[in-house]
């Protein structure tokens, strides 16, 4: 070798290192990025519960304060409570992952004149008890004060958005309590998260068996012309469109299909229909990759000993190629979760907590569009909703490795034996 | 050769990935020592600890509010300006009137969030924001507008007059799946407008309403006997601008406990959709809603004499922005006429 030699492949070699290192750090930076600033909001409850808060307002009977005695400040509630003596409750202020401010009941004594709401709102719950119990976020009390004058104060009143001068006011200038209006805990990602998981299911459905079938035609069954080329070249054209474009055909050309189950307005099937078509030449693409390599020695084996050409195709063909169909799966399920554009278009970006397949929904990155579309973009959020989608990609990436080892090592065992 | 090339090439990923860390920590800590004017004070701010940089750039912004106009800040100004599909833009444009003049210069952002972060890092930018933006968290300042500061009474008072209308408009009477969907309509419209509950919930949220015109709900429910009936099956679906997404969501929470635990549906798009998806030629489409909103008065072509009941249920002030340490203190209208359609390019131009 000559020095020259030497020198150039050297200088390649170091620019390999060089492309890979920078991809790691491009990588580990992302991740860096997004953990550092969503680690923080993320956490069980923000998974498990609702976005819509339950809305409770109940009224109270009249009270005479003067047969209650003042109440006494339990001595393990935390320093930033403000405990009202007069009405036996603790308030804190906070801030929540949405970034409004709250303020939240952390303790009722059980003696309280608050324990016995009725709930005034119409419907089956109607009349029953309510206490402003723990938990339970206040957006507005009314009172009456001295003069007899209905007042209130709350983050919904003009007056007490904070902890402090609420507790204030209920001290010193109430009487009696005439309502209040407070709701559960909400802004979580629980409806995201399953409107996520069922569009996964439904396009799956959808897209699985006409990818695998598109692909197993074009490979071993379709005859090699023109026109076989051109359905293949028409269908790798396909992935060349921008979603946004297949989001606006979903919305004209399948939402006629959706009307016929009755469905009216945007639905999680019809986003499902459209991700499917997006999935159809990735889904063909992987499938016709793994059926190319299965060797051809084993059809011929198949077929010389008297097996037809559909036995030989599925006893033969496809369960050697599953590895190969399990990754397209793959990749179409992370397709799935990271679409926004279409979906927008087709399944909209209401956030619903039941979401159901012929209803509306929010998929969890369409959730980010909404956290991001705001006047007061939350990066936060966003960035905590971008774990739970690298975490959900995560293990079904693991799970799909574990399977396809599983299902070739099966396979390799009697051969062995 | 090859273990060192390779130790090499970690040795420099990890410095790289320990100045993005470093970078990202600073981003938790309070914004004040974010995004220094200059790059001497960059440099300054690391060595030193949090504490006395802080001291340090209130110092500094001391000394620059002192100089009388924009001395100390000159060179080209950064014009930014809101995506065509802004409602904010829309206001802005018609309110200082140089609507299509806007200069090929400016930059253009995608929501009133970006604006802030944008102009907040760039000591020559200005730009424009609702006033319900945290100036001080985007390390912004707000400039008054022809002498008035933009605060809440002056919008209502109409003293301050970079201000934008919250307008809805509802589908037409007769135009509902069932009776009891557009009579929970009109009590929410109700609701929306007059009740000092409902009036209450959207300035909780930053809307600017006249609170002392408002009418306890107990006193406007007589109306709208549906209120008194169970409404959980009836779903009232909302569509229009983005802007206005808080201040309905506030309104729309306080109603439900009123009005028989009705559920709701916000899929809110942009002003344009507002008046389409109620009114024009998308009701009957995927996208149909009850009642659409737009950040703006409804247009011309936007007919909205159909609907039971439009008009405006709050007002949201436009606020000029420019970067916090910025010397300039008040905007005419004619100035920002020559900033925005560029005929004032530099800084030291702006009398």
């Amino acid at each position: 070798m000559t020095r020259r030699r030497i020198i150039n492949d050297k200088i390649k070699e170091a620019l390999t290192w060089l492309s890979s290192g920078i991809s790691a750090f491009v990588l580990i930076a992302i991740v860096v990025f997004i953990f550092s600033r969503g680690w923080e909001t993320l956490n069980w409850d923000l998974l498990t519960t609702g976005y819509n808060s339950e809305n409770l307002m109940a009224d109270f009977v009249h009270v005479d304060m003067n047969e209650f005695s003042e109440f006494e400040k339990p001595s393990n509630l935390k320093d930033d409570a403000v405990f009202s003596s007069k009405y036996g409750i603790a308030f804190v202020d906070g801030i929540d992952a949405n970034k409004e401010t709250y303020t939240k009941v952390v303790y009722l004594d059980e003696s309280s004149p608050l324990q016995d709401g009725k709930i005034t709102t119409a419907g089956p719950r109607q009349g029953e008890q309510l206490a402003l119990h723990e938990g339970l976020y206040l957006q507005k009390i009314s009172y009456l004060d001295e003069a007899g004058d209905k007042k209130s104060a709350g983050q919904m009143s003009p007056e007490g958005k904070e902890a402090s001068e609420l507790v204030a006011i209920l001290d010193n200038q109430s009487v009696e309590i005439v309502d209040f209006y407070a709701q559960t805990e909400g802004g979580g990602l629980r409806g995201s998260i399953i409107t996520t998981l069922i569009l996964i299911g439904i396009t799956l459905v959808i897209a699985l068996p006409l990818g695998i079938f598109a692909a197993i035609y074009l490979n071993e069954l379709a005859p090699k012309n023109k026109l076989t080329s051109a359905i293949r070249s028409s269908i790798e054209l396909l992935s060349g469109v921008p979603s946004i474009i297949f989001g606006l055909m979903g919305m004209t050309m399948l939402f006629p299909i959706t009307q016929l189950f009755g469905i009216d307005g945007q639905s999680i099937t019809l986003g499902a229909m459209t991700l499917a078509v997006i999935l159809l030449p990735v889904i063909i693409r992987q499938t016709e990759e793994a059926l190319i390599n299965v060797p051809n020695g084993m059809r011929m084996a198949s077929l010389s000993l008297g097996a037809t050409e559909f036995q030989t195709i599925y006893k033969v063909v496809v369960p050697n190629a599953l590895p190969g169909i399990l990754t397209a799966t793959l990749l179409s399920i992370s397709r799935i979760i990271g679409e926004s554009a279409a979906l927008i278009f087709t399944v909209g970006t209401a956030i619903t907590d039941n979401p159901a397949w012929n209803a509306k929904g929010t998929s969890l990155a369409v959730h980010i569009y909404t956290v991001m579309g705001g006047e007061q973009p939350n990066f936060e959020l966003a960035s905590a909703i971008s774990i739970v989608i690298l975490t959900i990609v995560l293990i079904l990436n693991v799970s799909v490795k574990v399977i396809t080892y599983y299902m070739t090592k099966e396979k390799d065992e009697p051969a062995k034996a | 050769m090859k273990q060192m090339k390779k130790i090499l090439v970690l040795v420099l990923s990890l410095i790289m990935v320990m100045s993005a860390v470093a970078a990202c920590g600073g981003n938790d800590e309070p914004e004040e020592t974010e995004a220094p004017e200059t790059e001497a004070e960059a440099v300054e701010v690391e060595e030193e600890t949090d504490a006395e940089a802080e001291v340090e750039e209130e110092e500094a912004e001391e000394e620059v509010e002192e100089e009388p106009a924009t001395d100390g800040l000159s060179g080209q100004i950064n014009v930014y300006s809101r995506d065509a599909a802004s409602g904010t833009r829309d206001g802005f444009e018609s309110v200082v009137d140089f609507e299509d003049q806007l200069t090929d210069s400016a930059n253009e952002v995608a929501s009133n969030g970006e604006m802030a972060t944008q102009v907040g890092k760039d000591a020559q930018a200005i730009g424009y924001v609702s006033l319900t933006t945290d100036f001080e968290a985007n390390n912004l300042k707000a400039v008054n507008y022809e002498g008035a500061v933009p605060t809440e009474e002056n919008v209502l008072s109409g003293e301050y007059q970079l201000s934008r209308p919250f307008d809805f408009a509802t589908r037409a009477e007769g135009d509902y799946a069932s009776d009891e969907e557009e009579q929970l309509v009109k009590a929410f419209v109700a609701f929306l407008t007059e009740s000092q509950e409902g009036l209450e919930a959207v300035a909780s949220e930053g809307g600017i309403v006249d609170l002392e015109a408002a009418t306890p709900w107990d006193e406007l429910k007589a109306d709208h006997p549906i209120v008194d009936q169970d409404n959980s099956g009836i779903t009232i679906r909302t569509g229009g601008s983005t802007s206005v997404e808080k201040t309905v969501r506030a309104a729309l929470e306080a109603f439900v406990p009123y009005a028989g635990n009705f559920q709701f549906e916000m899929d809110q798009t942009g002003s344009g959709d507002g008046w389409k998806r109620v009114l024009g030629d998308e009701k009957d489409g995927p996208t149909s809603a009850h009642i659409g909103f737009a950040s703006r008065h409804f247009k011309d072509e936007e007919d909205v004499s159909g609907a039971i009941a439009s008009g405006t249920y709050c007002l949201d002030a436009i606020v000029t922005v420019v970067e916090a340490n910025n010397p300039i203190e008040d905007f005419t209208q004619q100035q920002l006429f020559d900033i925005f359609t560029g005929a004032l390019e530099n800084w030291e131009d702006v009398q």
